[in-house]
């Protein structure tokens, strides 16, 4: 008898004890994200929406055309069309899809991509009506200098250096071997926390 | 800080404009069909328009039981979604209006557009009846208490009964009906189960409540809500929860026994008031006890099939039961509509007559004192502001109830009633019975 009383006091207390708790939380500020009208502040290293950079200075295209990120890709979602420049010999770009239905936004291909060209952007609302239109092609995909001047420094990325070379194509990447050599270290190293956007 | 100080801000401020919605409209309805039309009335027609005069007035606290209903449950619904945000670190419907304050008005207004529904194979007649016998005892049960919540207002006695706590018992036995009908009409298993577990649960928890209940009534004499809360006059010493006055009572030269006795009945009202709450719960199948609903194993119980206007109803009815039970307790132990300390109200109340008299210079006091006496009734005043003032805070602690208790087994929830809160009552109710004749 005593020990039920016990036992109903106590869970008395601790009922009491969990209400109160409940009751302190209502004296901090709410965690809601009120998403359409502030957009939230996503770190550099976000893996959104794919995007191809260009140089930041010189607005040329840093796609070489090598296509690591195509090999890479566990869900063969990019597809690559090069073809080599009869006056060059270079390998030049002629079109380049990503699927983003497919994509699962590992973020693979920005790891092994030699030149920094592919990453991946803050962006996430990318809804369609149809799965078509969740292919983007080379236009879609294609930064401006200053979107690509914003990731480079957002996601702290070593400024890519112009060709050197004498290309006459913009595509027609020259140093592919020396940036092949250099790059990959440099792209694969995390950037730091970021507050910015 | 300084955000999570807005959001309790934003809350005070929509509970402001509801209640002024709530109780202005009430009010408005109540004094126009009550007082100013009958007096149109007969001087319009004289003798002759007596009876039609007789007949508005008879009808007010129906008009206002039917308007407060839907309002009311607009504010409680929007109160808890916003207490429940307050209470999980969020913020709550804050879309709809200034600070969503018009959010439920939106979810009504969206459920009596939707579609009706009727499953294959349901029972169209008991169907299309439960919600209404589900909301029906809301409305009828709430007249007795009218009287007691309205001080005793001349519009309002005709309602009171003098076995209005009997009453009203009787009638909030009826919903369980509506739920069996509801759950067994639909020909869905998770409603019938719903049903089913709110019947026996119901049944369970009546027992305990009524005998609560009952103790209050024999500690106060009476089965008559005014004389009720009136026997509760005086200061928060003299309410049912701390004994009905039993304190008051001792002095020095009082002897120990009356001492021991009077200190030992407060410590079993505070059992029976926590009693009451916990049954009280369980019959408005709130949460830790909302198992006819229980989202995670029956979808939504007992209403499962429900769509659009009779959903509608079923969610009415569930928080006007609610708002009574809280009421109920307001009257029964927390003093009805009696200030805790008269004496501050009072000067509290002159302060104002001072600061209002200074504020419109023009008007002298007792010019302002007749236009606000030729409105309202102070005295109503007093007794309905703290009514309200109770039976929200009671409702806002259900919210925080639902915000932290887990939902009971099935058989935990049957042993608990019949093995403890019923020996518990049985026990409180010979204890009431004999303390009170030795204090
Ligand atoms: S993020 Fe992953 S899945 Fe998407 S394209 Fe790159 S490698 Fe393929
Ligand atoms: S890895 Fe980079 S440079 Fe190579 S094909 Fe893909 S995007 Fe172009």
């Amino acid at each position: 008898m005593l020990g039920m009383v016990g036992r109903a006091a106590e869970g008395f207390y601790q009922v009491c004890r969990g209400l109160w708790t409940v009751f302190k939380h209502s004296g901090r500020p709410p965690t809601t994200k009120e998403f359409p009208d502030v957009m939230p502040e996503l770190p550099g290293a976000f893996r959104g929406r794919l995007a191809l950079a260009v140089n930041p200075e010189t607005g040329e295209h840093l796609c070489i055309s090598c296509r690591q990120c195509e090999r890479v890709c566990p869900d063969k979602c990019i597809d690559i069309t090069a073809h080599k420049s009869p006056q060059t010999g270079k390998l030049e770009l002629i079109d380049f899809k990503i699927d983003h239905g497919l994509c699962m936004f590992c973020g693979l291909c920005t790891e092994v991509c030699p030149t920094s060209c592919i990453i991946n952007t803050s962006d996430f609302e990318m809804s369609e009506y149809s799965r078509g239109a969740l292919i983007y092609d080379l236009k879609r995909l294609t930064l401006s200098q200053e979107e690509s001047a914003y990731y480079f420094a957002k996601k702290d990325l070593p400024p890519p250096k112009p060709k050197a070379k004498p290309a006459p194509k913009p595509e027609a990447a020259g140093d592919a071997g020396e940036s092949l050599a250099q790059q990959p270290s440099d792209v694969s190293q995390q950037p730091g926390p970021k507050a910015e956007e | 800080m300084n955000s999570a100080v807005f959001e309790i801000g934003k809350f005070a401020r929509l509970t402001l404009l509801w209640l002024c919605i709530i109780f202005g409209a009430v009010w408005g309805v109540s004094w126009s069909i009550g007082v100013l039309l009958p007096a149109v009335i007969l001087s319009q027609s004289g003798e002759s328009g007596r009876f039609w005069a007789q007949l508005l007035q008879a009808l007010v606290p129906v008009v206002a039981v039917a308007l407060f209903v839907p309002l009311n449950t607009c504010y409680m619904v929007l109160a808890e979604r916003r207490l429940l945000a307050l209470f999980t670190v969020r913020k709550g419907p804050n879309r709809v209006g200034p600070d969503g304050a018009f959010q439920t008005v939106a979810d009504a207004l969206k459920l009596l557009l939707k579609e009706e529904i009727t499953p294959r194979g349901a029972d169209l007649l008991m169907y299309t009846l439960a919600p209404v016998i589900f909301f029906a005892p809301s409305i009828i049960g709430v007249m007795p208490l009218l009287a007691a919540v309205s001080g005793n207002h001349p519009l309002f006695t005709p309602v009171n009964l003098p076995t209005g706590v009997f009453y009203i018992l009787a009638v909030s036995s009826i919903p369980v009906v509506g739920v069996v009908m509801g759950g067994w009409a639909s020909n869905n298993k998770y409603s019938l189960v719903g049903a089913l577990r709110s019947a026996a649960q119901a049944i369970s928890y009546e027992i305990p409540l009524l005998l609560s209940i009952i103790t209050v009534c024999l500690l106060a004499g009476t089965l008559d809500f005014v004389q009720i809360a009136d026997n509760q006059r005086g200061s928060l010493l003299n309410w049912n929860i701390l004994g009905g006055g039993a304190l008051t009572h001792l002095g020095i030269g009082s002897p120990w026994w009356s001492i021991a006795a009077a200190l030992l009945l407060a410590a079993c009202c505070i059992l029976l008031f926590a009693l009451y709450v916990i049954c009280a719960c369980a019959e408005v199948n709130r949460t830790p006890f909302d198992l006819p609903e229980a989202e995670s194993e029956l979808v939504s119980g007992f209403n499962t099939e429900y769509s659009g206007i009779k959903f509608a109803i079923f969610f009415l009815a569930e928080y006007t039961n609610l708002f009574i039970v809280s009421t109920f307790a307001a009257v029964m132990f927390l003093g009805g509509g009696h200030a805790p300390f008269p004496g501050l109200e009072d000067a509290c109340i002159s302060g104002l007559r001072g600061l209002l008299a200074a504020w419109f210079g023009a008007c002298t006091p007792f010019q302002l004192g007749w236009l606000v006496n030729s409105l309202v009734n102070p005295a109503t005043v007093s007794q309905v502001f703290w009514i309200i003032v109770k039976s929200y805070a009671l409702v806002w602690f259900a919210s925080l109830i639902r915000a932290t208790l887990p939902r009971l087994r099935i058989d935990q929830l049957m042993d608990y009633s019949w093995k403890r809160l019923v020996p518990l009552a049985l026990i409180l109710l010979i204890a009431v019975t004999f303390l009170k004749e030795l204090v």
